[in-house]
């Protein structure tokens, strides 16, 4: 049965909901504080989960409806390792600069997601499923690699690497480092928007979808370039991320159908919601020694992922 | 010549060394219904494909309803020039009817569901169907495409391979009444008995086009044993 628009309503009001929830509970229990001062403080937090989550649901729905692959995540094949390489790079290269001027990480991460995808294009379309991912496997481990060397020949930038690489950004959000990766992510979530009729008509295979109107380059384009853009804007929030961009879509199309015009905004809001739940939990479940989101979502995500792998797929 | 729905001019085509078509000529006029027959392997697919624009590395002439498909926007005329795969697929296992609403013609797509006996599968995903289900589903979307018949181009790749015989009856009236219409039909077909009801028959061989005019004069016996090993039903 198909929900309808009633399911993004529904979606919404529920990640109102856990917004809310998520703003009075912290690793020292549930309150808000003296005159709202730790929802306050919360808040930046809260909000960087919701931006990236909406994000990585988009950026995911995007990226399986362009492989027509069930199994594309962003974050499973490559793209945001790329980011945080891009990242990296700038980190080890120019540090200086890059804490000086603000859009630096986002232009660095937005490059390094960009070349992964690319490659991704490259290398990986054509051919079974299994291809696209494992490419996308070869290219995360491959950035991921990068990375770790940079953070080992860059001490003063090690310990953010790393954190950046598990997943644990979100404890460092203030309103000064999340605004632009935030409003970077509303900005590609809205243009992915318009991509719905052409992802719609490439369900039909690149010839059905071309003679039926799809200008294929065109949409190839523009969806690999707002893809990454999401993929940079939440790895700057977040870091490194899988299962969200991969588990959002499926609940999205379980919910009202295959239609991208539902399917994308959907999967927003459920990747918010996944997002925001996760990091809730890993900070509020263990008093004291909070888990990263990235922990909780895979612990949540890793079955799941099998168990979609295992389904048939039309 | 300017109002021909399709003119293919010396059109080749290469993939992987291997010359697939091989300067064929062809030309088809509105209101023209042509059968394209052959052998596995003779270009009949690919002959189809360069037709819909999907080759653009074909080399030769190709105008199809006035526009070359290779260097055209795929939406000038998606609605003018239809192409049905001879094995159409669809991701996320969708319904019947999310199939249909790729249409974006919605009475056209109620239409086409009610003659190829649809409607009542409208909230079947496809991948339940049997072969025959799924292939009318394919073939109602692209039909319910069509916006005006005068003058479109439909080609059109082994369409009833998998159908039953009321569908089959249904695919075959539905094309003549376009050509009756003006549209131009091109139908890939091994149907040799549909074949010969096309009032003119193209006989690929190894990429070459080797016979073109009136039934009777091309489904030679020595064609329908090399293609049908038998004579035609």
């Amino acid at each position: 049965m198909r929900l309808g628009r009633g399911a993004l309503v529904g979606s919404t009001a529920l990640l109102g909901l856990l917004a809310g929830g998520a703003l009075a509970v912290g690793t020292a229990g549930w309150g808000l504080g003296e005159g709202g001062a730790l929802a306050l403080l919360r808040f930046p937090r809260v909000l960087a989960a919701v931006a990236a989550g909406a994000a990585l649901g988009i950026g995911g729905a995007t990226q399986q409806g362009l492989f027509r692959n069930p199994l594309a995540d962003p974050g499973l094949t490559g793209v945001f390792g790329g980011a945080l390489l891009g990242m990296a790079l700038l980190l080890g290269l120019a540090p200086t600069f890059a804490w000086a001027h603000a859009w630096s990480l986002p232009a660095a991460a937005f490059a390094g997601a960009l070349g992964v995808s690319g490659l991704l294009v490259l290398l990986g379309r054509d051919g079974p499923p299994a291809r696209l991912l494992l490419t996308g496997l070869g290219l995360n481990a491959f950035a991921a690699a990068g990375t770790l060397l940079i953070a080992n020949l860059a001490p003063e930038s090690r310990e953010l690497l790393l954190n950046g690489s598990f997943g644990d950004w979100l404890g460092m959000a203030s309103p000064e480092l999340i605004a632009r990766p935030a409003l970077l992510c509303l900005l590609a979530g809205g243009l992915l928007l318009t991509l719905a009729r052409p992802l719609d008509l490439l369900a039909l295979g690149e010839a059905a979808a071309q003679t039926a109107g799809c200008d294929l380059r065109r949409l190839r384009r523009r969806a690999i370039i707002l893809t990454a853009l999401a993929a940079a804007a939440a790895t700057c929030l977040v870091g490194q991320m899988a299962f969200v961009g991969l588990l959002a879509p499926h609940l999205a199309r379980a919910l009202v159908g295959p239609r991208h015009a539902l399917v994308l905004p959907l999967a927003a809001t459920l990747g918010a919601i996944l997002l925001l739940t996760a990091d809730t939990v890993g900070r509020a479940a263990l008093p004291g020694t909070p888990l990263s989101a990235a922990a909780v979502m895979a612990l949540i995500g890793a079955p799941l992922f099998v168990w979609i792998a295992r389904r048939p797929h039309g | 010549m300017a109002d021909l729905v399709l003119q293919l001019g010396l059109l080749a085509y290469e993939q992987a060394g291997r010359r697939l078509l091989d300067g064929v000529g062809l030309t088809l006029a509105p209101g023209e219904g042509v059968a394209l027959v052959g052998t596995n392997g003779a270009g009949k697919t690919t002959l189809l494909r360069a037709a819909a624009g999907l080759l653009p590395a074909a080399t030769g002439t190709i105008r199809a309803t006035g526009l070359d498909p290779r260097t055209a926007p795929p939406a000038a005329s998606a609605r003018r020039r239809l192409y049905l795969e001879q094995q159409p697929s669809c991701a996320w296992d969708q319904t019947v009817a999310e199939l249909g609403a790729l249409a974006g013609r919605p009475a056209a797509w109620a239409e086409w569901a009610d003659r190829l006996a649809l409607t009542a599968l409208a909230d079947r995903p496809l991948a339940s169907l049997s072969g025959g289900e799924r292939q009318a589903a394919h073939l109602a979307r692209v039909f319910a495409s069509l916006e005006e018949p005068y003058g479109a181009l439909l080609l059109l790749d082994e369409p009833t391979t998998a159908l039953d015989q009321a569908r089959r009856a249904t695919v075959r009236q539905a094309t003549r009444a376009w050509t009756q219409a003006g549209a131009a039909v091109l139908v890939a077909t091994h149907d040799a008995a549909w074949a010969a009801t096309f009032p003119r028959v193209v006989v690929l061989e190894e990429g070459r086009l080797i016979a073109d005019g009136p039934p009777g004069a091309t489904l030679t016996d020595a064609l329908v044993r090399t293609v049908w090993g038998g004579p035609a039903a």
